[in-house]
C-alpha cells in the first residue's frame, strides 16, 4: 500500500503515524514548513464537549492517543489537565447542552458562575451567567504534538517533505517538482487548502476557510487550571510554558493571514472583563491562522474515490484529528 | 562557557547547534522547536546570533536563510493600556 499525504498537520501527520504502524508506505508532501497551518498556530484546547455522540467518543479516543503517543514516540506534548470551561451568557441553551452531554456519557458539569469562582477565583462571576465542566478537558502545546509526531513518523519510515508543494493531478497521482508519482491512495489533509485540492479535482465538498487571530502574553508562573472559552467568542489559557494565549472564534470568509490591531483592542477589552487581574499584562505576539469547517461542524472524513478526505475539522482540530486518523488509516488499509 | 544566545527562552549556542542537527534547518522551524525568538525580546536580541550560527552550520547565507516573521507589536503592551481601560 503506497499512501501519499497531502498536509504536515496533526491529520496528515497522524494518518501517516498510523499507516506506518500497519505496515504502509507513506509520503507526507507539505507546503510550507511543518506548523505552518493551522495545527501550528492555535491556542491547543482539548475537548469533548459536542453535541453529537461520534464527535464526543473521537474526542475521548484522541485524548487517550495523546497519551499513548506521548510515551511510544518518547516526546513530551507539554499536555496539561487542568479541565475545560464553557461559559454562556446564555444559561437554557448551555444547560439543555450539559444535559444532551450527559445522557452521551459524558462527565460534564452545570455550574454557576460562583461554581466557576472556586475553580478559577480570578474570574469576575458578573461576566458571564453559567458555566460547562469538564474535568478532563486539557490543554496542549501544539508545537511539541506536530514535532513528535514527524519524529515517530520518520523512526516508522515515513518521508516527510517540507517546503515541497505537491499538486494532486488526478486521484492517484502528485506532481512534485515536475515529477508526477503514483500512488494507491492520496489523503487530502491540506486543512484550510483541502477545498482547493478537492476543486480541481471536481470532488463536491461544502468545505470554508474561517480566519481566527489569536496572541500572547508574557509568561506567568502556570496558576489558571482550566481552559476558558466564553459565548462571546473569547478564549484563554494557559500554556505550560506560563503565557497566557488566547483570540477570538473566528469567522468565515477572508483566507489572509494578517493580524489586525482591532483584534487586539476587542481582545483586550473582553479578557480584561472577564479577568480583570490580566490588565497588567503584556501582549508579547500576535498572529492569525485559518482553519476550514463544514457545515454541519462534523470533519469532511471518508474516501470520494481514491482520495481519502481528512479534513473540515473546524476549530476542533486538536481535540478530533488524532482518532479520525487512526480510523482513516484503518479504512485505508482496508481498500 | 555557556555562550547564551536566547536570554528570554535561556538557549546557548550548544543547544541551537544541537537543534540544526537533529535537522531543524531553517529559521522557522527552528524557531519553533527551541522556542528562540518567541520570547519578550521577540528575536530582537537573539535573531542575528541565531542566523550566523545557522549560516555557520548549513554553509547557507544570511539572504539565503531569510528571517521569521515579524510578529506585533513591536514591544510588549499591557492589556489595560490596549483595552483603553486607564483606571
Amino acid at each position: 500500500m503506497k499512501v501519499a499525504v497531502i498536509g504536515g498537520g496533526i491529520s496528515g501527520l497522524g494518518v501517516a503515524y498510523f499507516l506506518a504502524k500497519l505496515g504502509a508506505e507513506v509520503e507526507v508532501f507539505e507546503q510550507k514548513y511543518l506548523l505552518y497551518g493551522a495545527s501550528g498556530r492555535n491556542s491547543g484546547g482539548i475537548t469533548a464537549q459536542f453535541m453529537d455522540k461520534e464527535l464526543i467518543e473521537m474526542a475521548l479516543r484522541t485524548m487517550k492517543l495523546y497519551e499513548k503517543l506521548q510515551s511510544e514516540i518518547k516526546f513530551n506534548f507539554l499536555l496539561r489537565k487542568g479541565g475545560y470551561l464553557k461559559l454562556s451568557d446564555n444559561p437554557r441553551e448551555l444547560e439543555k447542552e450539559v444535559e444532551y452531554q450527559k445522557s452521551a456519557g459524558l462527565k460534564v458539569k452545570f455550574l454557576s458562575p460562583e461554581d466557576v469562582k472556586e475553580i478559577f477565583p480570578d474570574i469576575n462571576t458578573n461576566a458571564f451567567k453559567a458555566a460547562s465542566y469538564f474535568k478532563d478537558g486539557a490543554v496542549i502545546f501544539p508545537w511539541p504534538v506536530i514535532w513528535g509526531l514527524a519524529k515517530g513518523c520518520r523512526e516508522l519510515g515515513v518521508k516527510i517533505y517540507d517546503w515541497t508543494p505537491a499538486e494532486v493531478v488526478s486521484e492517484t497521482e502528485v506532481k512534485v517538482k515536475n515529477e508526477v508519482k503514483k500512488y494507491d491512495v492520496i489523503v487530502n489533509a491540506a486543512g484550510a487548502w483541502s477545498a482547493e485540492i478537492n476543486n480541481k479535482l471536481g470532488i463536491k465538498n461544502d468545505l470554508r476557510v474561517v480566519k481566527e487571530e489569536i496572541c500572547v502574553t508574557e509568561s506567568l508562573r502556570p496558576y489558571i487550571d482550566p481552559y476558558i472559552i466564553h459565548s462571546n467568542g473569547l478564549y484563554l489559557s494557559q500554556s505550560m510554558r506560563g503565557e497566557i494565549v488566547g483570540g477570538i472564534v473566528g469567522k468565515a470568509g477572508e483566507k489572509s493571514l494578517d493580524s489586525s490591531l482591532d483584534f487586539l483592542v476587542k481582545y483586550a477589552k473582553l479578557a480584561t472583563k472577564l479577568v480583570p487581574k490580566l490588565r497588567g499584562l503584556s501582549i508579547l505576539r500576535q498572529w492569525s491562522g485559518v482553519y476550514d469547517e463544514t457545515k454541519n461542524g462534523k470533519p469532511n472524513f471518508g474516501f470520494t474515490g481514491k482520495v481519502f478526505q481528512l479534513n473540515g475539522f473546524g476549530k476542533n482540530g486538536m481535540s478530533l484529528a488524532l482518532a479520525y486518523a487512526e480510523k482513516a488509516s484503518k479504512e485505508i488499509m482496508k481498500s | 562557557m555557556r555562550k547564551v544566545v536566547c536570554r528570554c527562552e535561556d538557549l546557548s549556542e550548544e543547544d541551537i547547534i544541537h537543534a540544526i542537527e537533529l535537522g531543524f534547518k531553517d529559521i522557522e522551524s527552528l524557531k519553533r522547536f527551541t522556542g528562540a525568538m518567541t520570547g519578550p525580546c521577540q528575536g530582537k536580541g537573539c535573531m542575528m546570533h541565531i542566523l550566523r550560527i545557522l549560516s555557520q552550520k548549513t554553509g547557507k547565507s544570511v539572504e539565503e536563510i531569510g528571517v521569521t516573521t515579524q510578529r506585533q507589536p513591536v514591544n510588549p503592551v499591557p492589556l489595560y493600556i490596549l483595552s483603553g481601560d486607564e483606571k
